[in-house]
């Protein structure tokens, strides 16, 4: 017996199958299903007997086999398929109008939402070609600065190989660091970036090499290019074996060989190289660097586990290192915790500070505003087909009537409209993919230049996603209109004792929540258009336009450089820096009574303040000679406010004192606020130092008013000069935020077009509701025409039920725009315009032209009309 | 003929019923049609076949027995109506009929294969 049970036929396709068929054949059919599953386990296996059950069971889904399931039947009937999508062709031919703001504005809703989906799958996507995704991980720390607990994707430098050592877990490891080099090959002379890592890096990370082998890396002599790299040096050739010069500074170099060359890496990714070196080059490039200095960071440690299980021991095993890390270190860099963080998600983080990898953290907020934006643009153009399917569907009452009597259930008109919906959003799903994939994602590309969102017809979870959309828009748009068509009765519609549509209260509804929409969108493309002006001419704190910088070597480059540029009539002063505005600071820690706080640091000379334009407002700068004021600090407004007046609470803080490093530094003077880098981020509490000459790395002067490019040229021209073996770095200060101007008028454009299309389709609807119900109204004008109406009557009549509504669509509209702008811009930038009425304003009076255009466009047409015409309307 | 519409595939499994008499229930139906037309068949059509021709007035069936193999149900034995002899009948005498016609037809096509 039990072994009988052993073989029964496979559950599912029976329950199925006694599902479906008619119950009078069902014993016999289920009978000689079993015999022919018995007689193929004797003969096949077991597996192959159920298979060909199921299968067996799936020839039996014929109609003369299958029970009346009711309502299937009905449904099933092809003829009447035939006839509804018949009706709904023509009844799309019949008002082109309405059929065009109907598929038109469906069209292009569908086609953000396919772009949303396409933005959102390429950034899901980052990072997520690395084989190893899952068992890879950075060792990440917490420390404790400026009294908040901060994650960092750094790590100590002998963790790594400490961490190799004591767990057998730990299958790989890979530390990674970047340099700034100059390489040369031939007469291609460039300042690049090469990246030391562990042999390690190539097999847990997936680079697949375009040529040579991954093993290379092992090899200290050995270099692996990316292909642009390889293209920028060698062109198209194959470079392997090639001899490559890298400089890591003035003193030293060393040929490596080229041993791989890396394929083009996929788009979506956080983390890329340009040029690869083993990490045992420190011990020749830097003789100084100290692979076991806890004091001392790597930019980041990776470790492969087999399985994330072993992890967790791991975690439990960090306790020691921060002990080590303890003692070995002074108090304020003391690390909290370790933590590791997977290498398919590092991309998701939002606040890791680490060089490495770059944060999607942006673009997850995008996705965000993109699927609202997408969700509101369905509702859009969902209200204007319902309004026009309520409206106008008194033109179709006999129809109904009609179907109804010859035995239509409520039933079969609904599924009647439902299916003409789904006509209908076919078609404009099939207009808006073409739309999505042919203007709003290439253009959305085009606008950020090189951005390729690597969208695809063939992926299948668009095909999941697009009918999910279709099903969702034609329900929402299509189930009210059908509940609502479908409910009267068929001897009211034929006595024609039906008044429909013109009263419905739910159409005026809607057609505010259009405005209101449309009202919030044109609100954020004003303030967005007139924020990326406002930050294009807010002060940067500082003079950037009458500025340039350059890179230099060391001291004696600087010194050559400066004595040169100093003979330049339109040269007015010239500074020395370690560091320099928008390019490089270090961070420092300082002790107050209270507590520590981290404090970006620039190291600069007496004269840097005056190059750079940097106002002092109390106190005075350093002095121009040497060695003085070595433990005197120049600090800026934001450092006051935070920092010294919550510790005393003291107005001027010239003369206070604090620690760095266990030295005492005494404040001199206060600089007015300046931006270091874009506008996104906000002014951190900084202090000026003295640089060391030795330190120098940047020169910087500030030239006559208009003579930028000329003496941008005559610097580049005396540096060759002089340095012909090293490339120029520098540039005019405006440029050093890089794309931040272009990256804000960019919002600006695509908000801009949002509110275009949020405009037109609002305008769409409110004129297609317009014109059904002046042309319902034929008769009555005409009456009134006829009796003397003049202008003044019918425009009366005609924009009376709107003005009301507007009103009330506005005065929702203008707060809730007013609120939304305000939460965006918070949202979006630190630094951003403050927020006044001008958008909403703006937004009304574009919907009130609208409005007024609409309205007096078919006041017109009436006002034109001949009363007999409309008067013989049946 | 007349309005007798009985296809290709309906008169294998016609004459199949009326060869096979008494065993003639489902499995056993495409078990010989299988052996006969040297291909597989499926249960779906071998059963909409049948059920057809049912309605169509061909087949009567009544329950026959249960087997252990079958899992206790019972089988459907289907006979041939008088009706469906005579139609099987006519459909013969009108192929052997045209068949006489055209012997050298027939001839050139033996031959020329």
């Amino acid at each position: 017996m039990k072994q009988t049970n052993n073989i029964d036929p496979p559950r599912w396709p029976l329950r199925f199958l006694r599902f479906f068929v008619k119950k009078e054949f069902l014993e016999e059919i289920e009978g000689d299903m079993e015999e022919i599953f018995r007689d193929n386990v004797e003969q096949l296996s077991y597996q192959r007997a159920r298979w060909i059950y199921t299968w067996q069971m799936l020839t039996l889904f014929r109609p003369i086999l299958m029970r009346n399931l009711r309502g299937i039947q009905n449904l099933a009937e092809p003829a009447m398929f035939r006839n509804y999508f018949k009706v709904s062709l023509r009844g799309l031919l019949k008002n082109p109008l309405n059929s065009f703001i109907n598929v038109f504005g469906l069209a292009v809703a569908i086609g953000i939402c396919v772009f949303a989906y396409a933005f959102a799958r390429w950034t899901y996507s980052t990072d997520q070609f690395h084989e190893h995704k899952n068992s890879v991980y950075l060792a990440t720390f917490f420390a404790d600065r400026d009294g908040a607990i901060r994650q960092y994707g750094l790590t100590p430098r002998p963790l790594g190989e400490m961490l190799k050592q004591d767990f057998a877990q730990v299958r790989k490891m890979c530390r990674v660091e970047d340099r700034n080099v100059v390489v040369k090959h031939d007469e291609n002379v460039f300042h690049e970036r090469v990246r030391y890592a562990d042999a390690e890096f190539l097999e847990m990370f997936t680079f697949p090499l375009k040529w040579g082998v991954s093993a290379s890396l092992k090899d200290p002599n050995s270099i692996i290019l990316s292909e642009k790299m390889s293209g920028k040096y060698f062109g198209e050739e194959n470079p392997l074996g090639q001899s490559i010069l890298v400089k890591f500074d003035k003193e030293r170099g060393k040929d490596f060989k080229v041993a791989g060359v890396a394929k083009d890496f996929p788009k979506a990714r956080s983390m890329e190289f340009d040029f690869l070196i083993n990490f045992e080059n420190f011990r020749s490039s830097e003789p100084g660097y100290d692979f076991h200095d806890w004091n001392a960071f790597v930019n980041a440690t990776l470790i492969q586990v087999d399985n994330p299980s072993d992890l967790t021991t791991i975690e439990k095993g960090m306790e020691k290192y921060i002990t080590m890390q303890h003692q070995a270190v002074k108090e304020e860099w003391a690390i909290a915790s370790f933590a590791f963080e997977q290498l398919k998600t590092i991309h998701q983080t939002s606040d890791l500070r680490n060089a490495i990898f770059r944060s999607s953290h942006d673009d997850y907020a995008t996705i965000i505003y993109l699927s609202f934006i997408g969700t509101f643009m369905l509702l859009l153009a969902c209200f204007n087909y319902i309004n026009i399917a309520i409206v106008s569907a008194a033109r179709r009452l006999k129809e109904i009537g009609v179907r109804k009597s010859i035995g239509a259930t409520r039933g079969t008109v609904i599924f009647q409209f439902l299916s003409e919906n789904v006509v209908i959003t076919s078609f404009a799903m099939i207009i808006g993919l073409i739309l999505g994939a042919t203007v709003f994602i290439p253009g959305f590309e085009h606008l950020w230049g090189a951005l390729d969102l690597n969208f695809r017809l063939d992926d299948p979870t668009l095909w999941i996603y697009l009918p999910a959309i279709l099903l969702i828009t034609s329900i929402a748009s299509g189930i009210y209109p059908s509940l609502y068509v479908s409910k009267f009765q068929v001897v009211g519609i034929l006595k024609g004792s039906v008044k429909f549509g013109k009263k419905n209260p739910l159409t005026k509804v809607f057609l505010c929540m259009q405005l209101v929409l449309a009202c919030v969108f044109i609100t954020c493309a004003v303030m967005f258009t007139r924020n990326s002006t406002y930050l294009a001419n807010r002060s940067w704190g500082y003079n950037q336009d009458e500025t340039l910088y350059a890179t230099v070597p060391d001291q004696a480059a600087f010194e050559q450089l400066s004595a040169l540029m100093a003979q330049h009539p339109d040269v007015l002063s010239i500074s020395g820096s370690g560091d320099h505005l928008g390019k490089k600071h270090t961070t420092a820690v300082l002790h107050l009574p209270d507590r520590e706080y981290e404090v970006d640091q620039l190291s600069v000379d007496a004269t840097y303040f005056e190059t750079m334009g940097l106002e002092v407002k109390e106190g005075r700068p350093f002095n121009d000679h040497d060695e003085s004021d070595m433990q005197a600090v120049v600090v800026n407004e934001v450092f006051v406010k935070n920092i010294l007046s919550t510790v005393n609470g003291r107005e001027h803080p010239v003369g206070e004192l604090f620690r760095i490093d266990s030295i005492e530094y005494e404040v001199i003077g206060v600089v007015k606020d300046f931006h270091s880098y874009s506008f996104s981020r906000a002014v951190r509490p900084t202090i000026f130092r003295v640089a060391e000459k030795e330190g120098y790395r940047y020169l910087s002067m500030k030239v006559r008013g208009g003579k930028e490019a000329e003496t941008y040229q005559a610097l580049q021209a005396r540096w060759s000069q002089l340095f012909p073996e090293i490339p120029f770095d520098g540039g005019h200060q405006e440029d050093v935020w890089g794309n931040y101007f272009k990256a804000i008028g960019i919002h600006g454009i695509v908000w801009r077009v949002f509110a275009f299309i949020a405009v037109t389709l609002a305008g769409l609807g409110l004129y297609g509701l317009i014109t059904l119900n002046v042309a319902g109204r034929a008769r009555e004008f005409s009456i009134r025409k006829v009796l003397g109406a003049g202008l003044k009557n019918i425009a009366a009549n005609i924009s009376g039920q709107y003005v009301l509504l507007f009103v009330i669509a506005l005065a929702i509209g203008a707060p809730v725009s007013y609120a939304i702008i305000k939460l965006i811009l918070d949202a979006a930038y630190s630094y951003h315009i403050p927020v006044d009425l001008t958008g909403v304003v703006t937004a009304l009076s574009i919907l009130l032209v609208v409005l007024l255009l609409t309205v007096s466009s078919q006041i017109r047409k009436v006002l034109k009309a001949n009363p007999v015409h409309g008067l013989k309307v049946e | 003929m007349k309005k007798t519409k009985l296809g290709e595939f309906e008169e294998l499994v016609l004459l199949t019923v009326a060869a096979l008499q008494e065993e003639a229930y489902g499995v056993e139906i495409k078990r010989e049609l299988e052996d006969r037309l040297k291909e597989k068949l499926s249960v779906g059509s071998i059963q909409s076949a049948l059920k057809r021709m049912e309605e169509k007035g061909f087949l009567t069936s009544e329950f026959g027995q249960a087997t252990q193999k079958r899992g206790g149900k019972r089988k459907r034995i289907y006979t041939a109506t008088p009706y469906a002899h005579r139609v099987l009948a006519e459909l013969k005498e009108i192929r052997s009929g045209l068949w006489s016609t055209i012997p050298q037809l027939a001839n050139i096509k033996i031959v020329s294969q």
